[in-house]
C-alpha cells in the first residue's frame, strides 16, 4: 500500500507539488481565521476576568479609601470619592485608642490575644493532623478507613451545633473562659481538616518508602521525622495557611469561649463597631477592620504561591 | 542449617487465601527465584519473609531462628524494591547509610562501608546527588547499594529490574549475577520474567494461586517441568502440548483430525502404564526443526510434513508456527532454511527431550 503511494508521488511530482501548495494555502487561511477567533475569545476572557476582579476588590478599595478620610468628609461627601486629604489618623485611633466596649485601648491588645490563641492552635492542630495523616495512610489498621470517614464528619459539622456540648466539656475540664480552652476548641475543630489534608497528601507518597525504612530498622517516629516530614513542606504550608485563616477569622468560638480577658481581635472589632459615642466613625471602623484582616492577607501574600503549589502537589520525583 | 526456612506458610485476606501452605528451604549462599503469573502470591510471600505482612499460619526461620512474629528490623534482611523506594530527601550517601545510622554504627565505620559499597557498584561519583537527579539504572544501583551496605543474612529482591529498559535490564541482570558470585550472598528474588529466573537462579520456585508448583534447578524446571502449567510458563515461546495416544513401548500416535502421525518415544521414558491411553505430549519448539543431516535416522527422531502458518525471524533463529490437525505448533528453525507460508514442509521432531503429562491431572509422568 505504502510503497505504491510513494511511487505515485515520484511519477507525477509537479502535479503533486501544486496540489501540495493548494493544500498549504487552505491550511494557512484556516489557521488565520482560527487565530483571529482565538484572539477575540482571549479578549472576552480578559474582560470577564477583569470585571470579576474589580467587583471582588471594590469593597476593599472603598474600605481603604474611607479609612484614609476623616469622619466629616465621609458624612458630607459620597462614600465612593477619593480622599481629599488622606491621613492615617483613623488607623492610629483604631489601633491604639478607639473604644471597644468599656475600654478605650484600640484593637492592639486584642491583636495580641488573637496571636496567643492562633499560634498554638495552628501549631498543635497541624502537628496532630500530620501524625493522624501519617497513621491513616502509612500505618493502616483494621477499621482505619472507617475511622477516617468518621473523622471527616468534623469538616461538615457547623460551629453552632457543637457550642453547648463544647461549653460543657470545657467546664468539666476547668478550661471555661480561658485562652487554653479556646485553643483546645480550635485544635479539635481544625483536626478534621488538617488530618484530611495530610492524609490525602501522604496517600500519594509511595508506601514502599515506609517499608524500606522499616527494613532499614527505623521505627514509627523516626520514619516520620526522617523520611515523611522532609517530604511534607508543601502540605504543611497549605495546612498552616488554612488553619491560620480559619482560626484568625473565627468569631463565634471566640465570643463564646474566650472569656473577657482573652477576646480575639474579631470580637473586639465587633465591639468597636458597636460602641459609639455620638456619631459613627466609619473611618475608624474601616481602619480597624483592615487591621484585623491584615495578618491573613500578609500570610497569603507571602505563602500564597506555596498554597497553590501545595494543593496540586503530591508526586515525589525519584522515590 | 538452612539460611531461610519457610514452613507451611499460609496467608489469607478475609476469605481469600493467597498462600496455601508453602514449604521452601534455602541454603546459605543460594540464589532462589520466586516466579509466577501476577496474583500467584509471590510478592505476598516476599513481604512475609521481610516481615512487612504477617502470615496466618506456619513458620518462617532465618538462620534457624524463628522470626515469624519478628519486626522487619529484627530479621537481618535487606530488600530491593521494584520502585527502588529511595528516600527522595536524602542524598545517595544518606540513602545508603541510613540503615547503618539507624543501627547505631559509628560514623567513621559508616563512611567506610558507604565507600566500599559505592566502589563495588561504581556509584562513587553519585554519592552527593539526590535520587531525582539519577537515571533509572543509577537508582537501581543505589537501591542495591542500600541493601548491600548492611550485609544482612538474606537479600530480598522484589522485581528489581522491571522498571528498566530492555538493554539496561540485561546489563543489570549480569551485574546481579556477578555480585552474587562474588559475595556469596543468600538471595530471594521475585520476578515474573522467566529469562531472569533461568539465568539468575540456583533454584527456581514456580508458584501459582498460592501453591508451589515446582522447586528445582532452572535446567530441571526446563527439562522436566512438574506439570503443564510450569511447562507452559517457563520458556518462550512456550512448550507445545499435543494430545497423543501411546501405542506401545516405543511409539505414539497423534490424532489430528482425519490424519494420524506416528512419533517415536524417548528412550528410557517409562510409559508402560499408559499404553493404549491418551496422554499429553510436551515438546519444546527448539526440538521441532528443519530436517538436519546429523540427526537423520536416529531412533528418537521423526520427520513430519506440516503446514506453515507464520514465520518470525528472530535473527539467531526463525520461529515457525505450523499446523498439526487443529493444533498450532511452535517450531524453531535455522534462519538459513526457508519455508513457504501456507505450504507443507518437512519438520524434524527430536523426541529425546519430550515429556509426557497425565491427561487428567496434567502432572508429569
Amino acid at each position: 500500500m505504502k510503497q505504491s503511494y510513494n511511487l505515485n508521488i515520484n511519477a507525477d511530482a509537479t502535479k503533486n507539488l501544486s496540489l501540495l501548495d493548494s493544500v498549504k494555502n487552505k491550511a494557512n487561511r484556516y489557521l488565520q481565521q482560527r487565530s483571529i477567533l482565538q484572539h477575540l475569545l482571549r479578549i472576552v476572557l480578559y474582560v470577564i476576568l477583569l470585571t470579576m476582579a474589580f467587583i471582588y476588590l471594590a469593597p476593599l478599595l472603598v474600605m481603604v479609601m474611607n479609612s484614609l478620610k476623616d469622619v466629616e468628609e465621609i458624612r458630607n461627601g459620597s462614600l465612593l470619592a477619593l480622599p481629599q486629604d488622606p491621613s492615617l489618623a483613623a488607623w492610629s485611633k483604631a489601633w491604639g485608642s478607639a473604644c471597644t466596649g468599656s475600654t478605650c485601648e484600640g484593637i492592639a491588645p486584642f491583636f495580641i490575644n488573637s496571636f496567643k490563641i492562633v499560634l498554638p492552635a495552628v501549631a498543635i492542630s497541624t502537628i496532630l493532623g500530620a501524625l493522624n495523616g501519617y497513621v491513616l495512610s502509612m500505618w493502616r489498621f483494621k477499621g482505619s478507613d472507617l475511622f477516617f470517614g468518621l473523622l471527616l464528619f468534623g469538616c461538615f459539622i457547623p460551629f453552632q451545633v457543637v457550642l453547648i456540648p463544647m461549653a460543657m466539656t470545657l467546664g468539666w475540664l476547668g478550661l471555661a473562659s480561658s485562652a487554653s480552652g479556646l485553643i483546645l476548641v480550635h485544635v479539635i475543630y481544625g483536626m478534621a481538616f488538617t488530618t484530611l489534608f495530610f492524609r490525602n497528601y501522604y496517600v500519594g507518597l509511595p508506601r514502599e518508602l515506609v517499608s524500606a525504612a522499616k527494613i532499614d530498622g527505623a521505627g514509627f517516629f523516626l520514619i516520620f521525622w526522617r523520611i515523611i516530614l522532609p517530604l511534607s513542606p508543601p502540605i504543611i504550608v497549605v495546612t498552616v495557611i488554612w488553619q491560620f485563616t480559619q482560626i484568625w477569622n473565627d468569631f463565634l468560638f471566640g465570643v463564646v469561649f474566650s472569656g473577657a480577658d482573652n477576646l480575639p481581635v474579631t470580637v473586639a472589632l465587633n465591639n468597636l463597631v458597636n460602641t459609639s459615642f455620638g456619631g459613627k466613625e466609619y473611618n475608624v471602623d474601616m481602619a480597624a477592620a483592615l487591621l484585623a484582616a491584615l495578618p491573613t492577607i500578609v500570610v497569603y501574600v507571602f505563602a500564597g504561591k506555596y498554597f497553590v503549589r501545595g494543593l496540586s502537589a503530591g508526586a515525589v520525583k525519584g522515590a | 542449617m538452612a539460611a531461610l526456612s519457610i514452613e507451611n506458610v499460609k496467608k489469607s485476606y478475609g476469605s481469600t487465601q493467597v498462600l496455601k501452605g508453602i514449604n521452601i528451604d534455602i541454603e546459605k549462599g543460594e540464589f532462589l527465584v520466586l516466579i509466577g503469573p501476577s496474583g500467584c502470591g509471590k510478592s505476598t510471600m516476599m513481604n512475609s519473609i521481610a516481615g512487612l505482612e504477617s502470615i496466618t499460619e506456619g513458620r518462617i526461620l532465618i538462620g534457624g531462628e524463628d522470626v515469624t512474629h519478628a519486626n522487619p528490623k529484627d530479621r537481618d534482611i535487606a530488600m530491593v524494591f521494584q520502585s527502588y523506594a529511595l528516600y527522595p530527601n536524602m542524598t545517595v550517601r544518606g540513602n545508603i547509610s541510613f540503615g547503618l545510622e539507624v543501627r547505631k554504627m559509628p560514623k567513621p565505620e559508616r563512611e567506610k562501608q558507604v565507600q566500599k559499597v559505592a566502589q563495588l557498584l561504581q556509584i562513587e561519583h553519585l554519592l552527593e546527588r539526590k535520587p531525582a537527579q539519577l537515571s533509572g539504572g543509577q537508582r537501581q544501583r543505589v537501591a542495591m547499594g542500600r541493601a548491600l551496605a548492611r550485609e544482612p543474612k538474606i537479600y530480598l529482591f522484589d522485581e528489581p529490574l522491571s522498571n528498566l529498559d530492555a538493554k539496561l535490564r540485561v546489563e543489570m541482570r549480569a551485574e546481579i549475577k556477578k555480585l552474587h558470585q562474588r559475595l556469596g550472598t543468600t538471595i530471594v528474588y521475585v520476578t515474573h520474567d522467566q529469562v531472569e529466573a533461568m539465568t539468575l537462579a540456583d533454584r527456581i520456585a514456580v508458584m501459582r494461586d498460592g501453591l508451589l508448583q515446582q522447586l528445582a534447578s532452572p535446567q530441571e524446571i526446563y527439562d522436566r517441568p512438574a506439570n503443564t502449567f510450569v511447562a507452559g510458563f517457563m520458556g518462550s515461546p512456550p512448550m507445545n502440548f499435543i494430545d497423543v495416544t501411546i501405542d506401545s513401548s516405543d511409539s505414539l500416535t497423534i490424532n489430528a483430525g482425519q490424519q494420524q502421525y506416528q512419533l517415536p518415544l524417548p528412550q528410557g521414558y517409562d510409559l508402560s502404564n499408559y499404553v493404549g491411553k491418551s496422554v499429553i505430549l510436551g515438546i519444546r519448539p527448539e526440538m521441532i526443526t528443519e530436517p538436519v543431516q546429523h540427526k537423520a535416522g536416529l531412533p528418537e527422531v521423526a520427520v513430519l510434513k506440516l503446514k506453515t502458518l507464520l514465520t518470525e525471524a528472530m535473527g539467531a533463529d526463525t520461529m515457525v508456527l505450523t499446523q498439526l490437525g487443529d493444533k498450532e505448533l511452535n517450531c524453531r528453525i535455522n534462519p538459513s532454511h526457508s519455508v513457504e507460508i501456507n505450504q507443507h514442509s518437512e519438520f524434524m521432531f527430536d523426541m529425546s527431550k519430550a515429556v509426557f503429562f497425565d491427561a487428567q491431572t496434567e502432572v508429569l509422568i
